[in-house]
């Protein structure tokens, strides 16, 4: 009988101690949330758009290889205009590197999802991010790579480049119709990358005397090295073929690619090509 | 005695009605209010002229306290709610360009001055203070309804002193001791 008694006195403490454990396990920390983190090509990639100076253009392919892609709260705001590193109260590394297709779906895809973290609740009004050249994968040895087709004319000059300068970008909060990172206990919350590549090329759609226009490169110098109806170029190709204004011009657009929605980052771009 | 008791209740009350009478005329009232406004331009230094503008406050980021646009020379100007200190947002967009600025706002005191511990830019943006003058004025010029409150107190003065005089006078006729009331 004591035995008896003993026996399920142990089998009650087991029983409860385990079902103590799984429900500690299943109940959610009330402090925190889940943060996402998504790249944007905007439609510009999704659908294509025309450069300034007429070229169609469509993406097959958009590879940017993102780095150490981190979230934090600020008490004011950043000054992108400044730079400098944010001063945080609260940060959050959502991305340690991985290597996203910007034209992943079709016209209507939504945002390319890199990442989903737990994340202590609050306002995430800053995010960073830097594009090293990839060590493996469909960008493997560069950090940007576009897959392309240009078509003006009835020409059409499918593209390729493979960008190795290794960006990096530091904004501040996200401009557009909705806010982002503001994550509530319990809840979830998105940030967003934004690549402008209307920067590069330009948008048909706007003024000539836009400025996005006027400080673009444009396709038609691009369209100039085709050979055999093809361009097939990276970074150190580009240097070589294209005139030092123009590629000084091509860095330069590169280094303004990275927005938090319509809001600018403070941006830098490093080369570690030999030579350079 | 008793007409003149009734003159004097006339007198008082018409001459109180009078200084209510003269609060029916036209009143008006000021404060002084701190603003803020910004200025929102392009890289280029060009106004961002009929822009988008979206206000936030601090208690509520998520959603918007005002919405406006900006003038020809890109400013805009609002007066943020007194009772919530802390930072306030405003968001400008306008052709795919757009930014987002924080005014910290600790505190409002009374002449309407305005602390403000940092500020940031919008491309060349620049955040400035300025004192705004609020003004309200009253105008009751109801005539009629005004007269017919004077003469109703001026009878309901009249009714009761002609009570009391009527009871004073029937005791007085009967002999009998006043009765207390």
């Amino acid at each position: 009988m004591r035995k008896e008694v003993l026996g399920l006195g142990s089998l009650a403490v087991l029983g409860t101690s385990f079902l103590l454990g799984c429900s500690q396990n299943q109940v959610p920390d009330k402090d925190k949330g889940i943060l996402e983190i998504r790249a944007n090509g905007e439609d510009f990639v999704r659908e294509g758009f025309v450069s300034k100076d007429g070229w169609k253009i469509t993406f097959d392919k958009l590879y940017v290889n993102l780095a150490e892609v981190t979230a934090y709260q600020i008490t004011s705001s950043y000054d992108a205009e400044t730079g400098g590193q944010p001063q945080a109260t609260e940060t959050v590394l959502l991305v340690p590197e991985k290597t996203v297709d910007l034209a992943e779906g079709d016209e209507t895809a939504a945002p390319i999802l890199v990442a989903k973290v737990q994340a202590t609740a609050g306002r995430y009004n800053a995010l960073s991010w830097k594009m090293p050249t990839a060590t493996e994968g469909p960008a493997a040895g560069y950090s940007l790579v576009a897959i392309a087709t240009a078509t003006k004319d009835g020409l059409t000059i499918p593209f390729t480049l493979k960008i190795d300068e290794e960006l990096q970008f530091t904004c501040g909060d996200f401009v557009g119709d909705d806010r982002k990172g503001i994550l509530p206990p319990g809840g979830k919350a998105d940030l967003e990358a934004t690549f402008h590549f209307d920067h590069l090329f330009g948008d048909g759609e706007a003024p000539p005397e836009d400025e996005i226009n006027t400080g673009a490169l444009g396709f038609a110098p691009l369209a100039a090295l085709a050979e055999n109806g093809k361009l097939e170029a990276d970074s150190n190709t580009l240097q070589q073929i294209l005139s030092p204004g123009e590629y000084k011009q091509f860095q330069g657009l590169l280094s303004s690619l990275g927005h938090v929605g319509e809001g600018h980052c403070h941006d830098s771009l490093m080369v570690h090509r030999q030579g350079q | 005695m008793n007409g003149k008791l009734i003159l004097t209740l006339m007198f008082i009350c018409l001459g109180g009605w009078q200084e209510r009478a003269i609060a029916h005329g036209a009143n008006i009232e000021y404060k002084t209010a701190p603003a803020i406004e910004i200025q929102a331009t392009y890289d280029s230094g060009t106004p961002m002229a009929n822009a988008q503008v979206v206000v936030y406050a601090p208690d509520d980021p998520n959603n918007p306290w005002q919405k406006g646009t900006t003038d020809e020379k890109g400013n805009f100007r609002f007066i943020p709610d007194e009772s919530k200190s802390g930072y306030w947002e405003v968001k400008v967009r306008q052709a795919g360009h757009g930014g987002i600025v924080t005014i910290a706002v600790d505190s409002l005191n009374a002449t309407g001055n305005q602390q403000s511990a940092s500020q940031s830019k919008l491309g060349n943006q620049q955040t400035t203070e300025a004192n705004t003058i609020l003004a309200r004025a009253s105008n009751d010029n109801k005539m009629p309804q005004k007269l017919v409150a004077i003469a109703s107190v001026v009878w309901g003065f009249i009714g009761t002193a002609l009570f009391f005089y009527r009871l004073k006078n029937y005791h007085q006729n009967t002999d009998k001791p006043a009765r207390q009331l």
